[in-house]
């Protein structure tokens, strides 16, 4: 990557992604030193979003990889267009012409791996959730971030154009390997602060007033405050605010409408009906 | 002061840093310690906060190792602006979970050598002292390892297996085969997506009202640990234990033994509410409840409040595939759950059964069997 620090500071912001100092350095020594950054922190803290926030300022294709239990090497990195050789080989047989090479590129399917590591201008390829697939496949990643490239016997060693960013992200529900670790820059993304939660729901939600805004983030952070299931993230505090929004648009009162869309903000029952035991120093001023 | 020697000493400086993150209990491995540098030389931090934050990216794997790296780089590098506490996000279950304890036991402990030789010490000095388990325990013990498998519900897996029969053409086998039948195909072959076990949860009440049973519990949690593919067992009295690792021993009597080190409170109070709470307050726990077969080895006597455990037990019924409550009370015919911490639960378990030992704990896998 060849911008400083600064400058993607300002980038970043201006796609409404607001970073903090050490996301942004670790952001910067990924680009700079070529190697696979991993994000870690709790859902909804923005840590697919960079990836897409990246692509765009790079101008780079984002190729994304959702993991998934089950995942395997033919979906990830390649796989060879069986149907195709057989009905080339049945073609050959028919017009009798020689028996055709069956490794050619033409039958190769290539899967996000591969694709990130034949984008011209390289790309950005986001690993998401790399916790739900199984350990075993971390093991499939380690060439693959250790020398970024992929060996495919029938055809060679491919190697990168040019360095794919490579962002990954895990939600903790499992630990990850130490060797997988050890490729990888780690960032561990907390939640915001209330100054820049703030900053963040008025870039996310265009027409919200400070007074507004400092109400809102006021009474999430209050809320993550009390013991719930599951604390809200950015994404659910953003999503909220934009449904406050809306309801005060239609000219409900903010606290009403505060409280009716807290459905946005909290996703268990359990969790609402302790919301709504707290009701007055949560949603008051 | 040179340029030379001031840079000598910058470099001394940083390698003083990284050695003592090492004495402090936070070893960076020899290539990560290298990008650090290479970090520093591309970038050219700016400040001590710019070049602590190059440090955690570049030195630090989890969250939890800022714990070590925060107060050791202010030593070295003075105080930082926008340092960060981590933040109770996921408590830490390895301070309570000492790892990869099995077989380390001292052999007096796992067979109880030491039992009788400290007459009335105090409460604190106290170690409870699973003993050996006995002949007729060994023998129900392998029946059990026997059945066991036949009794964890299945699930399909998500990975397509070649198979005998099965809805999806193994494109890549066939093409494979045809090569040496010049391109005919001779046979098809399928893939299927096989059975595979849910994963098994224990939780085990190891608290003092639960002090004849325990022992045999985890025995039998022994029994599923070594037979099964997926199991996590946790105990809990007063606090949560994960004793899956220690479990892993290959020997019974060493593997329950070494427990004794691990699971500070057992026979002590019962918080089971709070105990569960803990459990499901941490994400890493509540995955290994989703979808599981979870089964509480429990007696139910909760004292206090039993509204913790009411919830907590409701949100464990639906996360768990089944929600079993396997009570030494039940084992009587004239039980009845009238208990407020048991009426209570009632309504989310699944089933309420009578295990106080391996033989009764044999008759129930035998009901799931046939189930």
């Amino acid at each position: 990557m060849l911008v400083d620090q600064d400058t993607l500071d300002r980038r970043l912001g201006a796609e409404g992604y607001l970073a903090d100092e050490g996301l942004l350095t670790a952001l910067h020594l990924a680009g700079t030193l070529g190697l696979p950054l991993l994000l870690e922190g709790e859902p909804g803290v923005g840590k697919t979003e960079v990836a897409n926030v990246l692509a765009r300022i790079l101008g780079r294709e984002l190729i994304r990889l959702q993991c998934y239990e089950g995942l395997d090497a033919s979906q990830a990195l390649y796989e060879w267009d069986y149907p195709k050789q057989l009905l080339s080989l049945r073609a050959a047989e028919v017009e009798g012409r020689g028996v055709v090479d069956l490794y050619r590129e033409e039958f190769l399917l290539q899967r996000p791996l591969l694709r990130s590591l034949r984008a011209a201008s390289g790309a950005v390829l986001l690993i998401d959730e790399i916790d739900r697939a199984d350990s075993e496949f971390e093991a499939f990643l380690l060439e693959f971030l250790g020398d970024f490239q992929i060996t495919i016997p029938e055809i060679g060693t491919i190697t990168a154009a040019s360095v794919p960013f490579v962002v990954l992200t895990s939600n903790r529900t499992r630990e990850l390997h130490d060797a997988l670790k050890r490729r990888c820059l780690y960032h561990w993304i907390p939640f915001p602060d209330a100054e820049r939660e703030r900053a963040i729901i008025r870039a996310q939600a265009p027409g919200l007033d400070e007074r507004s805004a400092a109400r809102l983030v006021a009474a999430v952070h209050r809320i993550r405050g009390l013991a719930l299931l599951k604390r809200p993230g950015i994404a659910e505090s953003v999503s909220w605010a934009r449904g406050v929004q809306t309801l005060t648009r239609e000219g409900s009162s903010w606290l009403a409408a505060m409280r009716r869309s807290a459905g946005l903000l909290v996703k268990h029952e359990e969790d609402l009906a302790l919301l709504g035991r707290h009701t007055a120093e949560v949603f008051g001023d | 002061m040179t340029e030379q020697s001031l840079l000598v000493r910058i470099g001394d400086h940083v390698h003083g840093f990284l050695r003592d993150l090492h004495d402090r209990g936070l070893p960076v491995p020899v290539p990560k310690q290298r990008v650090f540098l290479q970090a520093i030389e591309a970038v050219g931090p700016r400040d001590a906060t710019h070049l602590y934050w190059i440090g955690v990216a570049t030195l630090t794997a989890s969250h939890e190792d800022l714990e070590v790296y925060s107060p050791t780089f202010e030593h070295w590098f003075g105080e930082v602006t926008a340092r960060r506490i981590p933040d109770e996000e996921f408590p830490d279950d390895e301070a309570s979970a000492p790892r990869g304890k099995g077989g380390e036991a001292p052999l007096t402990a796992a067979f109880g050598g030491e039992a009788g030789l400290k007459a009335g010490s105090s409460e604190r000095e106290r170690r409870p002292v699973f003993g050996p388990a006995s002949e007729d325990d060994r023998a129900v013990l392998s029946l059990l390892r026997r059945e066991l498998p036949g009794a964890v519900p299945t699930i399909r897996s998500r990975r397509r297996r070649p198979a005998r029969r099965g809805p999806w053409i193994d494109v890549a086998r066939i093409c494979r085969e045809s090569r040496r039948s010049h391109g005919e195909i001779v046979t098809l072959r399928r893939r299927n997506r096989p059975r595979r076990q849910r994963r098994v949860l224990l939780l085990i009440d190891v608290s003092g009202s639960m002090k004849q049973h325990s022992a045999h519990y985890l025995r039998f949690a022994h029994a599923v640990v070594g037979r099964l593919d997926r199991v996590e067992v946790f105990t809990f009295g007063t606090r949560l234990t994960r004793v899956t690792e220690p479990l892993r021993a290959r020997h019974v009597d060493a593997a329950v033994g070494s427990l004794s080190n691990v699971v500070l409170d057992a026979e002590g109070g019962t918080r089971i509410g709070a105990s569960l709470q803990e459990f499901l307050a941490n994400a890493r726990h509540v995955t290994v409840a989703r979808g599981a077969l979870t089964i509480v080895l429990s007696d139910g006597l909760e004292r206090g409040d039993c509204r913790p455990m009411q919830a907590a037990v409701r949100r464990l019924s639906l996360l768990s595939h089944r929600l079993l409550w396997w009570s030494p009370l039940a084992c009587d015919p004239a039980y009845r759950p009238v208990t407020r911490g048991m009426s209570a639960v009632l309504g989310s378990v699944d089933a309420l059964a009578g295990v106080r030992d391996l033989r009764t704990a044999y008759e129930q896998v035998q009901t799931l069997i046939r189930e």
